[in-house]
């Protein structure tokens, strides 16, 4: 379908746009489930009331405890959608995602050794942020060497995953017992005992992203091609893997930083978003959608499984990914 | 549209394929690469159009630094097919051919009705109007080729590179390409292409360049570059040429 407004003019695929109006509607129901159902239901339309103008009995539950948690969820989750669809875009690979090419191992590294080393508890995040940013550089320092090749980089980014996810195992096991049990609670993502301000540190990173995934979208136009017909095509596809790559792994590590490693959701997101889009990368928006909506409905499902005892939503999107990794793998890449 | 090359010094990591080479492309004609092997010809057409940085020497597009030129400006004069293209999953036949408007295209202009008139010449060009809605996956090689070449005709540049557009294709398909090449150049387009068939090149180039070790070893019309001692030195092959019966073209036949 084409819109055009005056001289501009923009392509947007049918069943893109419906398949992001049918995700918008999924997380929207998503997450008035996530605030109606717990230790004390509060009826859908009662948690709509509750948002909108108040004034309803469960104000305090709704307002005050149920919904930052779930703005937490959506946040985290759209930035881990994006994230991983930029990521996947690039490396051309479905397979690649932050939690798979070191980022997130990255931000857990760091946030071990600030736990265990008994740093600030405000410095924790800012912590996570910059292992995860640096464990990033790494892998696109080796990518740079076959100038960003696709497949090398995924590949230097498992391997670097590999390597921190070693040095977590060494910084818990010489720290106190303590210490490595907070750090454990950490590694795990959960949005316990979370709310606006985490979601606030997330919303203000989407927000700078914002412009630059216009510009993103755009670029990503001729990532399905390979790098020699892209180039013809007048795209600079090694600066193209470095800038989109490198805002898919500042919007995944300053979620990582907020909530944890939620694992899986960037990996599962962008590729739930393309099949049903039956597009050849991930659509981002609806990826942000797909994304939101996972988190949200994990986090629901890891609060009420085991009630009242409350599952770290992580543990959840691994039980999820897992499986959805095995699926990929025996599907293969047609 | 004139596209020449100055003592080019042209490699990969730690290998240098071509090493000071000059070369000028006739304009609104179809020339022809030969040359055996690793003799350095898609290194050279990869340099002439913009996919690989010379490390020496210079790449001139009307008599501009190719090479300095935005690599949009550069797309929209000069389009080139690279070796066997990576088909993107589940993309249609019109959907390929419409990237190649992309040079054209800005971000706030996605779409124009220039841009449709450019995708449908190019399907009709290549003969593959039928084709439009099937996904490209899903397509013969031959098909396919004729495919990417579309793509690469949407972005209705002065001259268009072809890299082995002929390999992996029976000889029906072959034809069929070739025959196509001469539609553009006769459409005004500078035509270059690597070829391996030498009867092919024979035939179809207004001007062939044969390549060996990364130095071309000469160039000119057909009739004067494909005879029996050049080729039995480029190619290291004992061979005969006789005129070909049907186009009077030169004919390379290996002797037993």
């Amino acid at each position: 379908m084409i819109v055009s407004v005056g001289p501009a003019s923009f392509v947007l695929p049918r069943r893109t746009l419906l398949v992001t109006l049918a995700l918008g509607i999924v997380l929207l129901a998503a997450m008035i489930a996530a605030i109606s159902i717990g230790t004390l239901a509060v009826p859908p339309l009662d948690v709509v009331r509750a948002l909108l103008t108040g004034g309803t009995d469960y104000d305090l539950v709704v307002r005050e405890l149920r919904w930052p948690r779930v703005v937490l969820g959506a946040a985290c989750g759209a930035a881990f959608g994006l994230g991983g669809a930029l990521i996947q875009s690039v490396a051309r690979n479905p397979l690649s995602s932050p939690d798979v090419i070191g980022v997130t191992q990255g931000a857990g590294l760091a946030a071990t050794i600030a736990l265990t080393s008994g740093l600030a508890y405000e410095l924790i995040a800012p912590a996570a942020m910059a292992g995860g940013l640096l464990a990033a550089v790494v892998v696109f320092a080796f990518g740079a060497r076959t100038g960003f090749a696709a497949n090398r980089f995924v590949l230097a980014g498992v391997a670097v995953a590999f390597a921190l996810r070693a040095g977590i195992e060494v910084v818990m096991s010489s720290a106190e017992t303590i210490d490595a049990l907070r750090a454990q609670i950490w590694l795990i993502g959960s949005l316990n005992g979370r709310g606006y301000e985490e979601a606030g540190a997330i919303g203000l990173v989407l927000l700078i992203a914002l412009p630059l995934l216009l510009w993103a979208a755009r670029a990503l136009r001729t990532s399905a091609l390979d790098d020699d017909t892209a180039r013809a095509l007048g795209a600079r596809p090694a600066a193209r893997r470095l800038a989109v790559g490198a805002l898919g792994v500042v919007l995944a590590a300053a979620a990582t930083a907020q909530v944890g490693a939620v694992d899986f959701v960037a990996l599962v997101a962008p590729q739930v978003a393309r099949r049903l889009s039956r597009a050849e990368r991930p659509p981002l928006a609806a990826s942000a959608l797909a994304g939101a909506a996972l988190v949200v409905l994990a986090d629901l499902a890891a609060r009420m499984l085991l009630a009242p005892t409350q599952l770290p939503v992580g543990v959840l999107t691994a039980g999820i990914g897992g499986p959805y990794l095995v699926y990929l793998l025996i599907r293969g890449r047609r | 549209m004139r596209l020449a090359g100055q003592d080019l010094v042209v490699g990969y990591d730690d290998r240098t394929v071509i090493d000071g080479l000059s070369v000028e492309i006739p304009s609104g004609q179809l020339t022809v690469i030969i040359g055996p092997n690793a003799c350095g010809k898609s290194t050279l057409l990869r340099a002439l159009g913009r996919l690989l940085k010379p490390r020496g020497g210079s790449v001139l597009l009307d008599g501009e630094l190719l090479h300095e030129l935005p690599p949009r400006q550069v797309a929209q004069r000069l389009g080139v097919l690279p070796q066997s293209p990576l088909v993107p999953e589940g993309v249609t036949v019109a959907d390929l051919v419409a990237r190649g408007r992309q040079p054209h295209q800005r971000w706030w202009q996605q779409w124009s009705p220039a841009d449709q008139e450019a995708v449908k010449t190019a399907l009709a060009d290549a003969d593959i109007v039928e084709l439009a809605d099937r996904p490209v996956e899903a397509l013969s090689g031959g098909q396919r080729q004729r495919v990417w070449i579309a793509m690469a005709l949407a972005q209705q540049t002065e001259a268009l590179l072809l890299d082995e557009p002929t390999t992996f294709l029976d000889v029906a398909h072959q034809v069929e390409v070739l025959r196509l090449m001469r539609r553009l150049q006769q459409g005004g387009r500078t035509v270059v292409a690597v070829l391996h068939e030498l009867n092919q090149a024979a035939r179809y180039a207004d001007h062939v360049i044969a390549m060996k070790d990364g130095r071309i070893v000469a160039a000119g019309p057909p009739a004067d570059v494909i005879t029996a001692p050049l080729i039995t030195d480029v190619f290291a092959l004992d061979c005969t040429v006789i005129p070909c019966p049907v186009t009077a073209t030169p004919l390379v036949i290996p002797n037993p």
